[in-house]
C-alpha cells in the first residue's frame, strides 16, 4: 500500500505550446487532492502522464521513493494507477461483471471464464459500495452516473491504490453527485490516494483535503482546503499578467445599428436566451464547457431545432430552418471542432474555401476552376496561410492555418457575411497565431460584421469582445461590458451554482 | 502561388499507378503471346468485356465517393433484364418496356436512400436486405427460366457492330465514362459529392444538403444498374437469372481499383476506367495464353490486392512530402 505519489518537475511541450512546466507536488494516502485550473491549464495533460497515455519530456513520477516510468497505460495500471476519464472506457454491450473484469478476465486452464468467481466478487464490490446495481445488467443500459460507478468499481477491483477522476461530476445530477462523493469518501477512508480534477469550486470544498492550482501549465499554489476560500482560489486560477497582446489590438470603435436580435430562444439544450448584436460588435460568449454556448449558435444557424423564441436580422424575423437558409441571410458558422465539423480534411485548400459558394462559381454547366483558384488565392494572401500550393490538402496544414482556411471560406468576395460566428476559434493553435486571430476578429468588426466569439479561455474572451455574455447550464447568467469585465466577475457568473 | 504542372498532377494521380501496372501487364502478355495480345480481336474482347461493368462502376464510384455503398445493384441489374424481356414478350412497345423497368429501378434506389437517409440504417445492412428482396422478386418473376429477347431495336443496341467490326455498345461505354467523368470532375454537383463524402457534417454546415445528394446517387446507381441489366439481356438475346458476371462486387471492384476508398471523399472516374481496363486486360491475357479460366477469378482478387498495395505506397510517398 503506497504512502504517497510525487510529481517531480514534470514538463511537457507540444509544438508551439508548453503544456506543462516544472510541476512538483505530492499526494498522500487517505486524502483527496484537487487539481484545479481553467480550461487549458494543463490538468488533462497531467492526468494523461499519470495514466501512461503520454510521456513527460522532463521530470519524474515517484511512488514511495521509487521512480516510475510508464511507457503505456497498462504499465500504469499494473503499478496500481486508475484514471477515470469523462468519456468512460466501458464496453456498452457487455454486462457489469465483464466490464469490471475487462483487461484481466480470470480463466481456467482450459481458457474458460471463472464466471462464478467473477459474479461473486462483483456482487461483493457492489455491496461494499452499497449500490443498487444488478451485476448481470448491460452497461449500455445504465445511466451515465452508474456507468461512472462501474468505472470506480473497476478501479477498486484492480485494487488500484491511486485513483484519479477527470471532472467526474460534469454529466451528473445533484443526487448522483452525492452518491459519487460517498464512493470517493469510501476510497479515501480505505487509504487510497485520490486525485480529483475539477473546476467546480463548491465541490472542491466538499470533497477534497488539499488543492493544487494550475495555470497555463504551471503550478501556482498548493494549499490545504480548510485554510482557503473561493475568492483566493479564483485569484490563483486567473491571476495572470495580461500581456500587451490585447492592448495592441486595433479595435473597431463605432458600433452600428442592431443587426441581430434573439428573443427567448428555447431548444433542447438552451433555456430562454435573449441577446442583441450590433453591426461591428464583438459579442463574446463565456462559460464552462457544456454551458450551452455552442447550442445557442447552432440554433441560430439552423443546425438545431428551435422549440420557441424569435430571431430577427436587421429587424426582420428570420426563420432558422436550415443551414442553407441561414447562410443566405448572411450568417456564417466556424464550428468548434475544425476536423469533425469544419473542414473536409482530405480535400484541397481551394475546395474547402469554395464550399459554400459553389453556386456562384458555375460557368454554364461547369465549375469555373480559374475563379475558384483566384478566390482561394485571395484568402491565402489575405490571411497569410502558409502553404506551397492551393492544392495542398488541409489535413497537412497546421491548426492555425486550418482555422484561417475556414475564415477564408466565410469572408471571400462571393459571400456576404453579416454575422460571423466563431466557436472556439483559437482552440489548439499556438500563441502567435492566436494574436493574429484576435486582430482578424477586430478587423471583421471594423468592416461592420457582427461577430459572435465563443471561447472557454476567459482572458481571451473578456479582452477581445466588446460585450461578454456569460452562460451557465443553458441560461444566460449575465452580460458584462469589456470595461467592467474581470476574470473574477465573469468566472463567478459562469460557475453560478 | 506555385501551381502543379499537368505532368506532376498526372504522376501523382491514382490513375497513373494503374496505367504503369497495365503497361507492364500488357507488355508481358504481348511477349508471351508473340504479339497476339495487341491484335484487334483481342483488344475488342477486352473492351467488350467491360461494357456491362462500366455502368455498374460509374454508379458505384459516385456512391462510394459520397461515402455510401449499395449491395443491391447486381440484383437490380438482373431483375431489370428479366422484366424487360417479359414486358416485350407481353407486347409492350420497346421504349415503354425500358421506361417501365427504369422507373422500377429508380424506386428501388429511392427505397435504399430512404432507409439510409431517414431511417438511418447502415448502408451495408439496408442495401443487403433490399438485395435479398429484389432477388426474391426476380426468382418469383422468372421461376429461374430465361426469357427470350427478340425485339430488333433492342437486339441492335446490344449486338450491332459498326462496319461489322466495332460493337456499338463499346461506344456507349466510352460515352458513359466521359459523361460521368466530366460531371464528377468539372461540375458543382461533382464537387458536392466529394464534399459530402469527405465530411458530411462540414458540408451540411456549409449549406450543402447531404441527404439530397445521397437520394440522387442511390437512384442514379439503381438506374445505371438497370441499364446494365437490360443491355446484358440485349447482348445475350435473353433475360435470365444468371445475371451479371462478377455479381454484387463487379461495380465496386472497378471503383476500388480507381482509388475510391470505402471512407468516401476520394477517387475518380479516370482511375476507375483504367482500373477496369487493367482487370479485364489482365484476364483476357490469361485466356489468351491458355490459362484455366478458373484461375482468372483468383487472379482478379490478387490483382485487386496488388493494385491496392501499389496505391498504398504511392499515397504514403505523397504524404511524406
Amino acid at each position: 500500500m503506497p504512502e504517497y505519489i510525487e510529481f517531480n518537475g514534470i514538463g511537457k511541450a507540444y509544438p508551439g505550446v508548453q503544456a506543462l512546466k516544472d510541476i512538483s507536488f505530492r499526494a498522500g494516502a487517505g486524502k483527496v487532492l484537487a487539481l484545479l485550473g481553467e480550461n487549458g491549464a494543463g490538468k488533462s495533460t497531467l492526468l494523461k502522464i499519470l495514466s501512461g497515455d503520454i510521456q513527460p519530456d522532463e521530470g519524474t513520477i515517484i511512488i514511495d521513493g521509487e521512480e516510475q516510468k510508464f511507457a503505456a497505460p497498462y504499465h500504469a495500471i499494473s503499478r496500481g494507477i486508475s484514471v477515470i476519464y469523462q468519456d468512460r472506457q466501458l464496453v456498452p454491450g457487455l454486462n457489469v461483471i465483464e466490464n469490471i473484469y475487462s483487461g484481466d478476465l480470470p480463466s481456467t486452464r482450459l481458457g474458460l471464464l471463472r464466471k462464478d468467481e467473477m459474479r461473486r466478487t462483483t456482487r461483493e464490490i457492489i455491496d461494499a459500495f452499497g449500490l443498487p446495481i444488478d451485476p448481470e445488467e448491460l452497461v449500455g443500459g445504465l445511466s451515465v452516473a452508474y456507468q461512472q460507478m462501474v468505472e470506480i468499481m473497476k478501479a477498486y477491483r484492480r485494487d488500484s491504490q491511486i485513483i484519479a477522476f477527470d471532472e467526474p461530476t460534469a454529466p451528473l445530477t445533484d443526487a448522483e453527485i452525492s452518491i459519487l462523493f460517498r464512493l470517493i469518501r469510501k476510497l479515501r477512508d480505505d487509504g487510497k490516494i485520490v486525485i480529483y480534477v475539477s473546476h467546480r469550486l463548491a465541490e472542491i470544498f466538499q470533497i477534497t483535503d488539499e488543492i493544487v492550482v494550475l495555470k497555463d501549465g504551471r503550478l501556482v499554489k498548493t494549499m490545504a482546503t480548510p485554510e482557503t476560500d473561493e475568492a483566493e482560489l479564483i485569484k490563483a486560477m486567473v491571476g495572470r499578467d495580461i500581456g500587451d497582446t490585447y492592448s495592441r489590438l486595433s479595435r473597431n470603435d463605432k458600433l452600428g445599428d442592431v443587426l441581430l436580435e434573439v428573443n427567448n430562444l428555447v431548444t433542447d439544450a438552451v433555456h430562454d436566451v435573449s441577446f442583441t448584436l450590433r453591426k461591428g460588435e464583438i459579442a463574446g460568449f463565456a462559460g464552462l464547457v457544456g454551458a450551452g454556448r455552442t447550442e445557442v449558435v447552432r440554433a441560430l444557424f439552423g443546425a438545431d431545432h428551435i422549440l420557441s423564441g424569435e430571431i430577427k436580422i436587421n429587424g426582420k424575423i428570420h426563420k432558422a430552418g436550415s443551414e442553407k437558409a441561414s447562410i443566405e441571410q448572411g450568417i456564417a458558422l466556424c464550428p468548434e471542432d475544425r476536423k469533425e465539423q469544419g473542414l473536409i480534411m482530405w480535400r484541397s485548400i481551394t475546395d474547402n474555401i469554395c464550399l459554400p459558394v459553389l453556386d456562384k462559381l458555375k460557368k454554364l454547366l461547369f465549375l469555373d476552376r480559374k475563379k475558384s483558384e483566384t478566390l482561394a488565392e485571395k484568402a491565402v494572401e489575405r490571411y497569410s496561410i502558409k502553404t506551397p500550393t492551393l492544392d495542398k490538402i488541409v489535413s497537412e496544414l497546421s491548426g492555425g492555418n486550418q482555422q484561417k482556411v475556414i475564415l477564408g471560406r466565410w469572408t471571400s468576395d462571393l459571400i456576404d457575411t453579416k454575422i460571423l460566428i466563431l466557436d472556439e476559434p483559437t482552440k489548439g493553435i499556438d500563441v502567435g497565431t492566436k494574436a493574429e486571430v484576435y486582430q482578424m476578429v477586430c478587423d471583421f468588426a471594423k468592416q461592420g460584421i457582427g461577430v459572435i466569439f465563443i471561447s472557454s479561455e476567459l482572458t481571451e474572451v473578456i479582452n477581445v469582445a466588446d460585450t461578454i455574455i456569460v452562460m451557465h447550464n443553458g441560461h444566460i447568467t449575465g452580460t458584462v461590458k469589456r470595461e467592467d469585465a474581470t476574470e473574477e466577475n465573469v468566472l463567478a457568473l459562469a460557475m453560478l451554482d | 502561388m506555385e501551381k502543379k504542372s499537368f505532368l506532376k498532377r498526372l504522376t501523382q494521380s491514382k490513375m497513373f499507378v494503374l496505367l504503369l501496372l497495365y503497361i507492364a501487364v500488357a507488355a508481358f502478355y504481348t511477349i508471351i503471346s508473340k504479339g497476339q495480345y495487341l491484335y484487334w480481336v483481342n483488344i475488342r474482347n477486352i473492351l467488350s468485356s467491360m461494357v456491362i461493368t462500366a455502368y455498374l462502376t460509374c454508379g458505384a464510384v459516385f456512391l462510394m465517393i459520397s461515402g455510401n455503398i449499395d449491395l443491391s445493384t447486381a440484383q437490380v441489374s438482373t431483375i431489370s433484364g428479366i422484366l424487360m424481356a417479359q414486358f416485350l414478350m407481353k407486347g409492350f412497345p420497346w421504349p415503354l418496356a425500358i421506361l417501365a423497368v427504369l422507373a422500377g429501378a429508380a424506386l428501388v434506389g429511392f427505397i435504399n436512400a430512404v432507409l439510409i437517409n431517414e431511417v438511418k440504417f447502415q448502408p451495408f445492412v439496408a442495401t443487403m436486405a433490399v438485395s435479398y428482396m429484389v432477388q426474391g422478386g426476380m426468382l418469383l418473376l422468372s421461376h429461374g427460366a430465361a426469357v427470350e429477347v427478340s425485339n430488333k431495336y433492342i437486339v441492335w443496341l446490344g449486338t450491332y457492330r459498326i462496319a461489322g467490326q466495332f460493337p456499338v455498345n463499346i461506344l456507349f461505354t466510352f460515352a458513359i465514362f466521359t459523361i460521368y467523368g466530366v460531371v464528377l470532375a468539372k461540375t458543382k454537383f461533382g464537387k458536392k459529392i466529394y464534399m459530402v463524402g469527405g465530411n458530411p457534417v462540414a458540408a451540411k454546415l456549409s449549406g450543402i444538403n447531404p441527404k439530397k445528394v445521397w437520394y440522387i446517387l442511390f437512384i442514379n446507381n439503381a438506374v445505371l444498374g438497370s441499364v446494365a441489366g437490360m443491355l446484358q439481356a440485349a447482348r445475350l438475346r435473353s433475360g435470365s437469372a444468371t445475371g451479371i458476371a462478377g455479381g454484387a462486387f463487379a461495380g465496386m471492384t472497378g471503383a476500388i481499383l480507381g482509388g475510391v476508398s470505402f471512407g468516401g471523399g476520394s477517387g475518380g472516374m479516370g482511375g476507375a476506367f483504367v482500373g477496369l481496363v487493367l482487370l479485364n486486360g489482365f484476364n483476357s491475357g490469361l485466356t489468351l495464353i491458355g490459362i484455366n479460366p478458373y484461375w482468372q477469378t483468383m487472379a482478379s482478387g490478387a490483382l485487386l490486392l496488388i493494385a491496392l498495395t501499389f496505391d498504398y505506397f504511392n499515397t504514403k510517398r505523397l504524404m511524406r512530402r
